[in-house]
Order: C-alpha cells, then sequence, then structure tokens
C-alpha cells in the first residue's frame, strides 16, 4: 500500500455538490491512488451516484465548492466527453437506451473518439470486430447484443454486462462502477468480478459503489469508504464492508445524534 | 387574400384549359367543372379546417402560375441508388413524361407502362373512368387545378410476374422541376393499378431548382392480394410541393409508403387510403426535416371501410431553424369496420426554440370492437442519452448527430434496402449539419 500512495490518481477535497438547488455532496474528502480499488458503501440516497455523476461531468450536477484532481489534471474544468478521452469512465447504475443505434456502432464510435483524442488513427473493422469479441468473452455477453440497438429491450442483466463490455473495450484509467452488482445473477456477478480483476493493473484504479459484501468476495477493495449524508463519515480496509453487511447502518444515526448532542 | 389567388390563378388556368380542345366529352367536361370549381374556390386561407396549419398566400399570389416548360437541364442530378434487379425508369421532366429518357426495358413483360398524355388520346374512355374512381369531384385547389390542366403524367399497370421466384421489380420515376427559366408549375397525374396478387416496388424521387410549384397526384389501385412498396424521396432544396395520393386497396392487399424530405420551402403531403375489402394492410411512414423557414404538412386520412383491416402511421420530424412541421392524422373507422387496428404516432425533435410542430390526430370511430391509438411527442433531444454517448468520449456535436440520425434511420429501415436507406439519412443529416452550422 505505501508504495502505491507515491502516485495518487484521483484527489478529491471539500466537494459540494446540489442539484436543482438541494446540496447533496457537502464536504467530501476522497482519495484513490493509482492501481487501487475502493469501495462506497453507504445507505440510499447519500450521494453515491450523484458523487459518480460529478465525476462523469453530468451538467444537471453542479459544483459548488471543492477541488476534484485527475491524474495532475483540474478535472471539472473538463466536459464529460473530454473527461472519458482523458481515461474516466462510469457505468451507470440506470444504463441508458438508444433506440435506432447499434451496440456495435456506438462502441465503435466512442473508441475512435477516444483514440482520435489520442492522436491515433482510427481502428479499423476488422481489429475492431476482433477486440470486441475477444472483450465480449470476457464478460459471457451474447454476440447477438452487439447488432441490437443499445440497452433497448436488454434485461437488468444484459444492460450491466453492456457496462462491463464498454469499460472492457474503452480501457480507462479510472473506473467508476454505480451498482453494477445490482440485478446480477450470481453467475453474472462472477463474470463481472472476473472482468474487473483482468483489468486490475498498477495503473487503473476502481471506485466500486455497491450496497453488498458479495462482489468484495470477488473484487477484493483497498479501502472501503461509507458515504452518509454527503460525506465519507468512516474509511477502512475490506474488513469494514464485512462489518457493514452486520450491522447496517443504524450506528450513523447513533454517530449523528452524538454530534448533534455534542453541538 | 381569395381575391388576389383568383386573379393570379384563374385566367391563367382558364386560357390553358382552353388549349385542349377535341377531346372527349367526358375529359372534357371534367376539365370544365375543374375550372369552374377552381374559379370559386381558389386557393383556401387559414380558415378553412383542412388549410388551418398551412398558408397557401405565397402560391395565390401566382409567381407559378405560368406552366413550366421541357427543360432537361437537371439531369445530371444525383439519383438515389436504387439497388434491385429489374428497374424501369420513368423520366417526367417539367411534367412532360420524357419518352426518350425513359428506360422500360428491364420490366417490360409484366409492366405496362404509358404517357397520360398518349393515354388521353388513344384510350381517353378509359383515362376518364380511371381519374373519375381515383379523384371524385371535390373541391381541393390541387385537384382542380390537375384536372383543369390534365395534360401529361404516366399510367402504370402491374400484371404478376411470371417467375414467381424472382426478385420484385422496382420502378424509378424521377421529376424534374426547373425554373431556372422563370417561376411556373406542373401538374403530373399518375395512375398505379396493380392487378390481382401483382406486387411492385416504386421508388419517386423530386428535384427541384429555382421557384417552382409541382402539383403530383396519384391515383393508386391495388387489387386483390397485391402489395406495393412506395419509397418517396424530396430531394433536398425542393421548392413548394403539392404531393396527393389516393389509394384504393381490395381485400388482402398491402400499401407500404416511405415519405422522406429533405428540405423544400413549403410540402403539402396527402395520402387518402380507402380500405375497400377486408384484411388489408396499410403503412404509412415518414421521416422529414426543415430548417431555416421551411414548412412542412404532412396529411393523412384513413377510411377504414370494411372490416379486420390494420393501418400503422409513423411520421418523424426534425426541425431546426424557424421551420414549421405539421402532422394532421385522420382515422375514419367506418360502421361495421369492426376489429379495425390503427395505430398512429407523430414524434419531433426541435432543435431551435424558434421552430415549431403542430400534431393533429383525428378520430372518428364508428365501430365498437376496434383497436386506435394514436400518440405525439414533440420535444429535444433526450438528455440522458446525450450524456450517455459523451460520458464515452463522443463529442456534443457528434452525440447529437448521432441522436438525429437514430430517429431518423428507424423509419428508413423499411425502405428494405440499405444503400437506398444510408443515402437518404445521409441527405437528410446534412440538412440538418448545414442548417445547424449557420446557427452555431
Ligand atoms: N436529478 C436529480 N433531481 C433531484 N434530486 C436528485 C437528483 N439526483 C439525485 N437526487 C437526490 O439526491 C439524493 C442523493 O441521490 P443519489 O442518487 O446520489 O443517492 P445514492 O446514494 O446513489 O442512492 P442509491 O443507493 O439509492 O442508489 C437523493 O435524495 C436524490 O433524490
Ligand atoms: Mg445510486
Amino acid at each position: 500500500m505505501s508504495g502505491k500512495k507515491e502516485k495518487q490518481m484521483l484527489e478529491i477535497k471539500g466537494l459540494h455538490a446540489s442539484v436543482e438547488g438541494t446540496e447533496i455532496l457537502k464536504g467530501l474528502d476522497l482519495e484513490v491512488g493509482a492501481g487501487e480499488v475502493h469501495a462506497i458503501m453507504g445507505p440510499n440516497g447519500s450521494g453515491k451516484s450523484t458523487l459518480a455523476n460529478v465525476l462523469a461531468g453530468r451538467e444537471e450536477y453542479q459544483v459548488d465548492s471543492g477541488t476534484v484532481k485527475y491524474n495532475g489534471l483540474d478535472l471539472l474544468e473538463l466536459a464529460a466527453d473530454e473527461r472519458a478521452c482523458e481515461g474516466i469512465f462510469m457505468a451507470f447504475q440506470y444504463p441508458v437506451s438508444i433506440p435506432g443505434i447499434s451496440n456495435a456502432y456506438f462502441l465503435r464510435t466512442a473508441l475512435n473518439a477516444l483514440r482520435r483524442y489520442r492522436d491515433e488513427s482510427e481502428i479499423d473493422a476488422v481489429d475492431f470486430l476482433e477486440l470486441v469479441r475477444s472483450r465480449m468473452e470476457l464478460v459471457g455477453m451474447d454476440q447477438k447484443l452487439l447488432q441490437r440497438a443499445v440497452n433497448d429491450g436488454f434485461s437488468g442483466g444484459e444492460k450491466k454486462r453492456n457496462e462491463i463490455l464498454q469499460m472492457a473495450v474503452l480501457d480507462p484509467k479510472l473506473s467508476i462502477l454505480d451498482e453494477t452488482d445490482s440485478g446480477l445473477d450470481i453467475d453474472a456477478l462472477r463474470v463481472v468480478a472476473a472482468g474487473v480483476n483482468a483489468l486490475r493493473t498498477e495503473d487503473r484504479s476502481f471506485i466500486i459503489v455497491t450496497h453488498y459484501q458479495r462482489l468484495l468476495d470477488h473484487i477484493v477493495p483497498d479501502r472501503v469508504h461509507v458515504l452518509s449524508g454527503g460525506r465519507i463519515v468512516r474509511s477502512g480496509g475490506k474488513d469494514l464492508a464485512l462489518e457493514l453487511e452486520k450491522e447496517g447502518y443504524s450506528w450513523l444515526e447513533a454517530d449523528d445524534a452524538k454530534a448533534g448532542s455534542g453541538a | 387574400m381569395a381575391t388576389d389567388a383568383i386573379d393570379a390563378w384563374t385566367d391563367p388556368v382558364s386560357t390553358h384549359s382552353q388549349g385542349f380542345q377535341d377531346e372527349v366529352l367526358a375529359l372534357k367536361q371534367r376539365r370544365a367543372d375543374a375550372v369552374d370549381k377552381f374559379a370559386q374556390v381558389g386557393f383556401p386561407g387559414r380558415k378553412h379546417e383542412e388549410w388551418r396549419y398551412t398558408p397557401l398566400k405565397s402560391i395565390a399570389s401566382g409567381p407559378c402560375s405560368a406552366l413550366l416548360e421541357r427543360s432537361g437541364s437537371l439531369l445530371d442530378r444525383e439519383l438515389l441508388p436504387v439497388d434491385a434487379e429489374r428497374v424501369a425508369r420513368i423520366v417526367i421532366d417539367n411534367g412532360e413524361y420524357r419518352d426518350d429518357l425513359s428506360d422500360l426495358s428491364a420490366v417490360s413483360d409484366h409492366v405496362q407502362v404509358q404517357s397520360l398524355a398518349s393515354m388521353r388520346r388513344e384510350h381517353p374512355e378509359q383515362l376518364s373512368e380511371h381519374l373519375a374512381r381515383s379523384f371524385p369531384a371535390d373541391d381541393h385547389p390541387f385537384h382542380c387545378l390537375s384536372d383543369a390542366l390534365l395534360d401529361d403524367g404516366v399510367f402504370i399497370g402491374v400484371a404478376p410476374m411470371s417467375d414467381v421466384d424472382g426478385e420484385v421489380a422496382a420502378i424509378h420515376i424521377i421529376h424534374y422541376l426547373d425554373g431556372s427559366k422563370g417561376p411556373g408549375s406542373a401538374h403530373t397525374t399518375g395512375l398505379l393499378h396493380i392487378a390481382k396478387g401483382a406486387r411492385i416496388r416504386l421508388i419517386e424521387e423530386i428535384h427541384c431548382q429555382g421557384e417552382v410549384l409541382g402539383n403530383i397526384r396519384w391515383g393508386v389501385d391495388l387489387a386483390e392480394g397485391s402489395d406495393v412498396h412506395r419509397i418517396r424521396a424530396f430531394r433536398s432544396g425542393c421548392a413548394s410541393i403539392f404531393h396527393g395520393s389516393r389509394v384504393i386497396q381490395q381485400q388482402d392487399s398491402r400499401f407500404e409508403d416511405v415519405f422522406t424530405c429533405a428540405g423544400a420551402d413549403l410540402v403539402r403531403n396527402e395520402i387518402h387510403v380507402l380500405h375497400e375489402g377486408s384484411g388489408c394492410h396499410a403503412e404509412l411512414l415518414g421521416a422529414y426535416v426543415a430548417c431555416g423557414s421551411e414548412h412542412i404538412d404532412n396529411h393523412t386520412t384513413l377510411d377504414h371501410l370494411v372490416e379486420d383491416c390494420t393501418s400503422r402511421e409513423v411520421y418523424r420530424g426534425v426541425l431546426s431553424g424557424r421551420s414549421r412541421g405539421v402532422f394532421s392524422g385522420m382515422i375514419h373507422v367506418h360502421e361495421g369496420a369492426q376489429r379495425t387496428d390503427a395505430v398512429q404516432s407523430n414524434d419531433t425533435i426541435l432543435l431551435s426554440g424558434a421552430a415549431e410542430a403542430d400534431s393533429r390526430p383525428r378520430l372518428e370511430i364508428y365501430a365498437d370492437d376496434v383497436k386506435c391509438t394514436h400518440g405525439a411527442t414533440v420535444g429535444e433531444l433526450d438528455e440522458d442519452a446525450l450524456f450517455y454517448l459523451r460520458s464515452r468520449g463522443i463529442s456534443l456535436g457528434q452525440a447529437r448527430r448521432m441522436l438525429v440520425r437514430a430517429f431518423i434511420s428507424e423509419i428508413l429501415v423499411a425502405t428494405g434496402s440499405e444503400v437506398l436507406s444510408d443515402f437518404i439519412i445521409e441527405e437528410l443529416q446534412q440538412a440538418i449539419d448545414v442548417a445547424e452550422e449557420a446557427s452555431s
């Protein structure tokens, strides 16, 4: 761990963000080193997806104050597509379906956008197909889904696998998985975990938002954080997830009460 | 306005109509009636229910009241790629059927094609019967003009193909409307008669130059079990076009129409389908873009006259600038037309705050066991979909293009031809790109 600390990938300091005038993130701090896997847990509505969306650059989410540094860049200065080109990827909690655009065309357009950004030539059709096929195998996805419209009529699990497929093809540096495990059957869960583990290297980092310990049995995190009321209220090693699984979040209220009475 | 219209058009119309002297009585009478009717009604103003959203002022004031003459100068325009083994080509140049430019060799054995001008001379009685059936007298301004000025066009009769396994033959019809020597109009009547069990693909395209009014009407007659698949492309840069079809379907016949418009000053696109026999299906699809101050009005009428017929209408528009799109769709389920299943939808994407869409579904249902649904949506591009694309590295501009393209391409799948579909989508897309660039 101490070795990895030298290279930070993501540094969030005092982040305040709001949606439609309501403050959701209230002074969030988080550091993710290169090559690390961080899990974020926390009650419903605590701001996990908000954090993921703010990092991905969704414009409805307004950053009111704080800083986000990503590989030395001021992340908040970049548009959503530039962030993707710089290596940020969010697997959506609720992937959008886009009728009329085939999955293959979508993936290829995205990949070529990234390549152009890096001044690389566009990938040709044959190489692309080979790449996608191999990645589909990795995430155990039916080849037929390639010609279907993006997420259109996909089952819940197919949508989630499709997110992981995109991650595997686009090869991001920082992946943010927002409840990718929800709605997956046990086999699919293993496949997704295997996909993430296969991509796990020194220079790729992951933020995994989840409600359940079981995903973390397969993807062992370096750090586990609890997000509550728009802030990280507790951090620890992989054992924290086990603890949470047993105890739930009732202790949060107790903490709040304590904090309240102390003030 | 009505008086202007009459002043500007009545005299030329009446003068032109007198150019046809030795006609059989039936045709002569039809012409005279139409001249009188037009003199009475002229071009309707906005108070007319059927024309409420579409002003005809610019037409009524008369710049195009002269008739266009043979031109031949648009022949270098790039045509739609028609991928069929057997294609007949018909060229109609400023309203004139051009024998010299048409080519019927590929389908001659089962398709009969004759110019309307020669039919008028050689089989006037037959022509008059066809006209009476396809276009009963009414006070529709463009129908009146077509009858008053009836001159040329095309008759197409299709018999079943002899080799049953063969690919369906295609007829490619190209209208050139060239006003470069001065503004004017062309009035074209087409008759399409499909015999029992016969099938045909029809690909029709319109090219314009200068200030012109194209007035095109089709009488389509489908006998039992026949099948027409028609694609219409109003190519980019069209001027003012009225295009009207009256489609009569007999038992178990199928009519599919894919309409596309890549930009035109003023379009009125009318289709009237009558299901006279049971088991018929009509599929009316449209994809159109409008930019600047363009105006496009789609006007469909489905008369479900008998039981067990189905219809499906999907019209999709993309409007930018200050353009306006109108969809008015009437579904009329007559008494006794039980188990009618009619679906209608009209969706519009507005790319600018100044563009405007009016959608007016009209249902009249006089049978109790029917399924009729209609829906209309008007809105901007889906923000969630835009973000999804952008979050994968695709720029805002490209993401917008992709979504517009997706929206249109769902309609064009129905052309059944990838090359044709790609070609038309590209043209529609380009029209939008140019408009978007100009506005940004
Ligand atoms: N677009 C939005 N408009 C209004 N409120 C929003 C919007 N997005 C999020 N919120 C609100 O912000 C709060 C945090 O939501 P968020 O989706 O970040 O929670 P979460 O931690 O991901 O919850 P879950 O575990 O249920 O996915 C919630 O109260 C939610 O209702
Ligand atoms: Mg969430």
